[in-house]
């Protein structure tokens, strides 16, 4: 049996305290104990990026990260980023666009653009398919939602 | 046709705001109280007899609550469809790395692993066969001993005794035998100024949908189970269920609300799935989620085919087809699972959509220890595409002719008949997509101008283009309908009830928008509902691309007569009669301006017990298919396509960067534009992936390349530009003229990038998939470790410079 830690995550703006596995991931934790779905597993070795959230601001893969490492730090899931429903303007891209088809990719997808539109309000394309490159889909090929991305970016840099 | 309100417009999935937010539900995310999780033991060995297997030690183990083996079913759990080959859980034998054997439930992840390693299992490893032409030799060993002693019995006196099969060295191992006849091609090749003689070959592809298979089982109060997962038929999923676990009428399947994706994988395995977890759920009377890892999802699920071919096709000088005469060994793996399936419609698509004047398809299908083959998008077509396509190719080259003139010289148009005997009498746009995506890629030139790279020029470009067809929905496979009903739900919407499942292609906003365009009703007024096999009519499989065309259709029909209701009732309470009513979107008038609204329609509806609920069925027409005789009319009609692709390779490196893919596509009529350009982009990129980089690994029955980090799939920076056009050369009894759409996207996109690749190098790599060191050295290095000779005769597998 794993050894157990006490920890105290801040996810989403609220804290929560947990006893949990050292070895635990923070993407297990994130589903099977807090029942924070909207992160998903695709492959549990970092290779697919469905299981993106945003620590500190930075996209990172939760299936490799383990959850005591993310202690003291802000953590940001899928669940975080819309307020009461509302779509941030990469979501309402994303939909609006066709990004979306079976959807498994789409939170680590909004997750990883959030990250790059921040660092990169006005990404070049070869630029956006760079800060992709940890993020699988198998439905769309991908057009859509680079351009998606393209439709966020003029958003919110207000020209569209 | 008048004006379309709703049909082609712009429009937003139905169901992708609770994707985008991450509340949308996928089978992975359920969680109920008490439940358990399930673990398999899977076999380590390609082909081994069960000698010991114990479940008991496990039950010892702490926090686990049930195991169970083959012998917990009915039956020993056998099923398979159409051959009744496999078992739930493995019995007497195992016959490949990952064939499930056992399964436990536990109350944590660590008791369930604890528990799989204290079953007692000890197997006695058989001789295994990992090639389809040894596997046919008379001293192969047999996987399925006692499936080989009944068919040689039958053989002899069965329905396909006076078809002349071409000669095999062995019947013991070979699953099915399909075939097309036209003449006699073999001679007619004899007569051709210009023969081709070429052996090709494809990999194994996964489908590497990003949501693992997995299932949740729910003990009911009945002593029945509910199943909740994301499958390609929820009915099927029930029937074997029902079978296996062998309680009829209780046990229900429910589709999940979402599912990370299909693509055909999302069957046998999952029935496999849900038959596991139901069982332990029974057994331990608790609910029980099963889900499977990726390695272990990679390992165990059934692949797209690796297929070997043979062509001979013979023209005249002056560019003309004549005849065809091609040979297929399709790598069944272990189990028959879809393969006699995807290989009948290999062998109808094989010589291509081009006119012969004699033609003959022979298709094996053969079980070997690799892993197991089913159902993946294009079923058949895309392995026979990729060869036959470069084989066009080819050909054309040998008499002098343009790759775009020769396909246009010989391709098929309305009225023609095709090398089976099939009169095509409707909805026919081949010509139009090669013409069309002739202008729209600047073939001419562009091929002129790659043409004249100079020889010593070390990174090239080139262009190549593939055509196809791909047959209707199921064809004669079997009885093809759908029924659908529409009824009024909460909130004063119109629920679309389907048994057809929607993993994200579209098919929920398609049936939307249809019941949208005939009761005149924005979209926002229908609400899809997950498939539940208690509340929806079976529609058969959500596969081959039908959705749109059955269930379309079913939702047109059911949409029609609501239409009849309201306006039933419009004209009761409006004291007037039937057509005097009319009708303005969600407004009602009456002849003396009474004027009445859908919600104030729908309140007198309810307040006077006037029911609003229609239900219609749609059945695909009937058509015959005689596998005997290898003729008849294996599908209604077909979708027509051709695609580009334009290259440019490294020789240096053997860097293969897709600069552009052109794809023309006869879809009959988009529906939803969308979602019609998800789908094709969508394909293309499977597509590429089998072109250049997907290969299933199977080195000596076991994979190599189990996860994302070592079998690739394409990443954005692998895509190209993608332009995509329509042809609309509407289908008579499509809905409003609709065909199918989601497996034909894929199907040329490989031989496209092949030619393209041919046209730049002069290398032609007639093995999928075209990977740095085939373009680099023209063979693979891991092919040169085991120096194969390819059995076909023509060439050597190891290094096919043919
Ligand atoms: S699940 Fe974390 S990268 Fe795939
Ligand atoms: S939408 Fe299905 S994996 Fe991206």
């Amino acid at each position: 049996m794993d050894e157990r830690v006490e920890v105290t995550l801040n996810i989403n703006g609220e804290e929560y305290q947990l006893e949990i596995g050292k070895r635990w991931t923070l993407l297990y934790v994130l589903r099977d104990v807090l029942n924070m779905t909207g992160t998903k597993y695709g492959c549990g070795t970092g290779d697919c990026g469905v299981c993106k959230v945003l620590i500190d601001g930075e996209p990172v893969n939760s299936c490799t990260y383990l959850a005591t490492r993310a202690q003291g730090k802000e953590i940001i899931t899928i669940e975080g980023l819309s307020k009461d429903g509302r779509l941030t303007p990469v979501q309402q891209a994303f939909v609006e666009t066709g990004a979306i088809q079976c959807g498994f990719c789409t939170p680590g997808m909004v997750i990883t653009t959030t990250a790059l539109l921040r660092r990169n309000p006005n990404p070049t394309r070869e630029e956006i398919i760079a800060g992709l490159d940890n993020n699988l889909c198998r439905c769309t090929g991908y057009v859509k939602i680079i351009e998606a991305i393209e439709l966020a970016a003029r958003r919110m840099r207000g020209e569209a | 046709m008048s004006e379309l309100k709703s049909l082609g417009k712009p429009t937003r999935r139905v169901d992708a705001l609770e994707k985008v937010l991450g509340t949308g539900r996928y089978t992975h995310d359920l969680k109920i109280p008490g439940m358990l999780v399930a673990k398999v033991l899977r076999s380590p060995v390609p082909h081994a007899e069960i000698v010991k297997l114990d479940v008991t030690p496990a039950l010892k183990v702490p926090g686990v609550v049930a195991a169970i083996t083959s012998e917990d079913f009915v039956d020993h759990g056998n099923w398979g469809f159409p051959v009744k080959d496999d078992y739930m859980l493995a019995y007497k034998k195992v016959r490949y790395v990952g064939d499930p054997i056992a399964a436990v439930a536990a109350e944590t992840e660590e008791a369930a692993e604890a528990g799989l390693q204290a079953i007692v299992l000890e197997l006695k490893e058989l001789p295994a066969v990992f090639d389809v032409h040894e596997a046919l030799k008379p001293d192969a060993p047999i996987l399925h001993e006692e499936l080989a002693k009944a068919q040689a019995e039958e053989t002899t006196s069965g329905e396909l005794e006076d078809a002349e099969f071409i000669e095999v060295h062995g019947k013991g191992n070979l699953s099915e035998t399909l075939i097309v006849r036209q003449g006699d091609p073999l001679s007619k090749l004899s007569e051709c100024d210009v023969v081709l003689d070429a052996a090709y070959s494809v990999a194994h592809q996964e489908h590497a949908y990003l949501e693992t298979e997995a299932a949740l089982a729910v003990p009911t109060a009945d002593g029945g189970v509910t199943v909740f997962v994301g499958d390609q038929n929820p009915f099927i999923t029930l029937s074997n269920l029902v079978m296996t676990l062998g309680m009829p009428g209780k046990v229900r399947v429910v589709q999940s609300p979402h599912t990370g994706g299909a693509f055909g994988g999302k069957s046998d395995m999952v029935y496999e799935t849900a038959a596991q977890a139901a069982m332990l759920a029974i057994k331990s009377g608790r609910p029980v989620k099963l889900v499977t890892s990726r390695e272990e999802s990679m390992i165990a699920s059934y692949k797209r085919d690796a297929m070997e071919m043979r062509y001979r096709l013979g023209a005249t000088k002056d560019g003309r087809l004549r005849a065809a005469k091609i040979e297929c060994w399709a790598d069944s793996g272990a189990y028959a699972s879809m393969t006699p399936f995807t290989s009948w419609r290999a062998t109808i698509h094989a010589m291509g959509p081009y006119h012969y004047e004699d033609c003959h398809v022979d298709m094996m299908c053969v079980y070997t220890n690799n892993g197991y083959s089913g159902a993946f998008r294009g079923f058949g077509n895309t392995e026979v595409t990729a060869a036959s396509e470069q084989a066009i190719d080819e050909l054309a080259e040998m008499c002098g002719m343009d790759p775009m003139d020769f396909r246009l010289k010989n391709c098929v148009e309305l009225g023609d008949t095709l090398p089976f005997g099939q009169k095509l009498e409707y909805s026919v746009g081949l010509k139009q997509c090669l013409e069309r995506v002739r202008k729209i890629s600047d073939w001419d030139r562009k091929r002129a101008e790659y043409s004249r790279q100079p020889a010593h020029q070390e990174i090239r470009r080139g262009i190549g283009v593939a055509s196809f067809f791909h047959g209707l929905s199921l064809g004669a496979e079997g009885l093809d309908f759908a029924e659908h009903t529409i009824r009024l739900g909460e909130g004063n919407k119109f629920e679309i009830l389907t048994g057809l499942s929607d993993f994200g292609q579209g098919s929920r906003t398609v049936f939307s928008l249809i019941a949208s365009e005939v009761l005149g009703f924005p979209v926002e007024r229908f609400q899809w509902l997950p498939c539940d096999t208690d509340v929806v009519q079976e529609c058969g499989p959500t596969v081959a691309s039908r959705s749109t065309i059955l269930g379309g259709n079913a939702t047109r029909l059911a949409a029609m007569r609501l239409l009849t209701q309201l306006y039933d009732a419009a004209a009761m309470m409006m004291g007037c009669m039937v057509p005097e009513v009319r009708q303005e979107g969600e407004v009602f008038y009456g002849p003396a301006g009474q004027r009445v609204t859908l919600d104030e329609l729908i309140a007198y509806a309810r307040a006077n017990h006037i029911p609003l609920s229609a239900k219609a069925r749609w059945e695909m027409p009937r058509i015959h298919w005689s596998f005997a005789k290898g003729r008849g009319v294996p599908y209604v009609a077909y979708h027509f396509g051709a695609q580009v692709a334009e290259v440019e390779v490294d020789r240096r490196t053997g860097v293969t960067k897709v600069l552009n893919i052109y794809a023309v596509h006869d879809v009959g009529k988009v529906v939803f534009p969308q979602g019609i350009r998800g789908q094709i982009i969508g394909g293309i990129s499977q597509g590429l992936g089998y072109a250049l980089m997907e290969r299933v690994e199977f080195e000596k029955g076991y994979i190599q390349n189990p996860n994302f980090d070592t079998y690739l799939i394409p990443t954005a920076a692998d895509m190209p530009v993608v332009t995509v056009e329509f042809v609309e050369s509407e289908l008579p009894f499509g809905p409003f003229g609709a065909k199918n759409v989601a497996e034909p996207s894929m199907v040329p996109t490989a031989p496209a990038i092949l030619n393209a690749i041919y046209h730049a190098t002069g290398r032609r790599i007639r093995h999928l998939p075209a990977n740095l060191e085939r373009v680099l050295l023209g063979y693979d290095l891991k092919d040169t470790v085991t120096t194969t000779v390819c059995q076909v005769g023509v060439c050597e597998r190891a290094k096919c410079e043919l």
